[in-house]
């Protein structure tokens, strides 16, 4: 197995009026061929800028630094049109909402056949032949009359099949999938969270799944990485994490799920406060205001991320559980 | 959304019930422009040629000239229908072309931002705050004028006229071009085409343009019509197509005869005045087209 992406201290900023806003800070991450990485974290945690920035997706406004290695290569450092060289081909995106990311006035099979046209040299003729497949092959019903439909005539779940076919179209090594079933109804996150994990397999494409669900990534990662404000704050694998937590946040974000068993009337544990605020550099751990079980030491001192053994890593003064 | 699917997909196949004022509206612009195309074939008395048995008889009272005479025996029908062809001529070929180039700078100038962007909108708040007609008579006065010696062609003075039209027109589409791909170039499905590593010209031709086309299509339904009566301004002002051709230029001389035949005024002012509201309403009409489609995604 050879190392497909290799993130090391990467951060991103925006300039914004109130000063500079840190999105991500000091992310290093490291991905296997068709290993799955899953990004887990609330709105604002930075998730989506983390996926973005690696595959160099950000509006200008963005300062990035670190450095990213994209099958041997520095593409950190490399010139816009060179990286973009690699998108689509090396890597793809599937985007939250597949309701705006598909053109509304154009049919699916032109948009579907666009970049197996223009990426890879394919005849009008073949790519309507190969995007035929990738339908059937997202288990799209009557592929042949879906080409010629347009965006509004499809249901949310068979855009985001649509969008997945598109995103996949050109083998990418590497998948980013953003939220991919949070615009999606209860009933057809399933199916296309496992339709991503099975063609996943199938191309053997590396995946960094963003989600804000622990229960999402539980089933289709090998390994999940915790965001806070900014901050990778547990990164362990994905056995390892859920048997042996170890941040007071992940055990939150964990308890803030639903579950069946809990008695009619319950009140759903949340967790209380809110994220600090990014433009600020306040000294201490980010999450001590809403940590349950915060100490002096956390709210003066930023706990580093330590290496708890098994590739567990977390950013934690007071680990649940101990320390090692 | 699966309820709204089925009940969208026959109406948009199936005749929908249309405004009045559309079918009135299609049919004048239809007649026009058919005037324009083959308006020499019809059977009609050749439109600068005094007939002298009839000078200034108002419409419907000379047999052979349905809407009556000019002063100087001219057919009045057959002066409109020539009119249409130039008058059309003139505000088509400006509005295309002016359409095209505002288009492609705008779209491009939307799509890439930064520094040529801001160019851009310099210069077309600049060209905007020329008033046209100023600017048109300022083009045909130094490009076009009358000497002592010889009277400008038909020719020059229409290619400056359409000229300095079309620079009009420029900002006027330019700027709703801009406005309507900068918020299309913010979509998400711009980005998921960037990010599958499209080139932007491919962007641009397949992504923005389709969407941005309606908006610059009712604006430029809008500028025909303001476009004739800028024509029509300057031929009032004496710097129209010489001759008496166009309908501008129609007016401006039965001007000279309004107590005698006020007909010849009032005949091209209507025509004028039916074409640009046909126009106009045209381009309310697919802007409210348009709206309706957005409202869908």
């Amino acid at each position: 197995m050879s190392t497909v992406i290799k993130v090391e201290g990467l951060s991103v900023s925006f300039a914004t009026p109130r000063g500079e806003l840190k999105a991500v800070r000091d992310v290093s991450i490291e991905l296997q061929e068709g290993e799955s990485l899953g990004v887990v974290g609330e709105s604002g945690s930075g998730k989506t800028v983390l996926s973005r920035s690696i595959m160099g997706l950000l509006p200008s406004t963005a300062t990035r630094t670190g450095k990213i290695t994209f099958q041997g290569e520095v593409i950190s450092e490399l010139p816009k049109d060179k990286v973009r060289d690699l998108w689509g081909t090396g890597m793809a995106m599937v985007f939250q909402d597949p309701m705006t990311a598909l053109n509304p006035v154009r049919r699916i099979g032109d948009q579907l056949t666009e970049s197996l046209t223009v990426r890879l040299g394919l005849s009008k003729k073949d790519a309507k032949v190969r995007a035929i497949e990738l339908l059937e092959r997202v288990r799209i019903p009557d592929p042949k009359s879906m080409m010629r439909k347009f965006p509004y005539q499809l249901s949310g779940g068979m855009r985001q099949r649509i969008m997945i076919a598109i995103a996949v179209s050109c083998k990418p090594e590497m998948l980013f999938a953003d939220e991919p079933t949070t615009a999606l109804d209860v009933t057809v996150q399933a199916q296309v969270l496992e339709l991503i994990t099975e063609l996943r397999k199938e191309f053997n494409m590396a995946m960094i799944l963003v989600t804000h669900d622990l229960g999402v990534v539980a089933g289709h990662t090998d390994k999940i990485a915790v965001m806070y404000a900014g901050d990778v704050v547990e990164y362990a694998p994905t056995r390892e994490l859920f048997a042996n937590m170890k941040m007071p946040y992940t055990e939150a974000l964990l308890k803030s799920i639903p579950r069946l068993e809990t008695p009619t009337g319950t009140r759903l544990p949340v967790i209380e406060g809110r994220l600090p605020d990014p433009t600020k550099n306040e000294p201490g751990c980010p999450f001590a205001n809403r940590c349950a079980y915060v100490t002096d030491k956390c709210r003066a001192e930023k706990p580093p991320l330590t290496d708890g053994g098994n590739g567990h890593f977390y950013r934690c003064w007071f680990p649940i559980g101990g320390a090692k | 959304m699966t309820t709204t699917t089925i009940t969208t997909v026959p109406t948009t196949k199936s005749v929908r019930k249309r405004p009045i004022g559309f079918y009135i509206a299609s049919t004048w612009l239809v007649l026009i422009v058919f005037c324009a195309i083959f308006g020499s074939l019809l059977p009609l008395p050749i439109w600068n040629e005094g007939q002298y048995d009839y000078l200034g008889v108002g419409p419907f009272s000379a047999p052979g000239h349905l809407l009556g005479t000019t002063n100087d025996g001219y057919d009045m029908l057959s002066g409109l229908v020539n009119g249409a062809r130039i008058s059309l001529f003139v505000s088509v070929i400006s509005v295309t072309v002016g359409g095209l180039i505002g288009g492609l700078i705008g779209i491009t100038s939307a799509y890439y931002r930064g520094k040529f962007d801001g160019a851009v909108q310099l210069i077309f708040n600049v060209m905007l705050s020329i008033p046209n007609l100023v600017l048109s008579l300022a083009l045909i006065s130094s490009f076009a004028a009358d000497t002592d010696t010889q009277e400008a062609t038909v020719a020059r003075r229409m290619t400056v006229l359409i000229f300095s039209l079309t620079i009009v027109i420029i900002p006027i589409v330019g700027r709703i071009a801009r406005g309507s791909a900068l918020q299309w170039s913010s979509k998400e499905f711009v980005l998921a085409s960037k990010s599958m590593g499209t080139p932007n010209l491919v962007i641009i031709r397949k992504h923005i343009l389709p969407n941005v086309a309606p908006a610059m299509l009712a604006i430029a339904f809008l500028a025909v019509g303001s476009v004739i009566i800028v024509e029509g301004s300057l031929a009032l002002l004496g710097v129209g197509i010489p001759g008496g051709a166009s309908w501008g230029s129609m007016l401006a001389t039965g001007r000279n005869y309004l107590e005698f035949s006020p007909h010849e005024v009032y005949m091209p002012a209507l025509a004028i005045a039916f074409t640009v509201i046909s126009t106009n309403y045209f381009g309310d009409y697919v802007r409210n087209h348009l709206d309706k489609r957005e409202s869908k995604i």
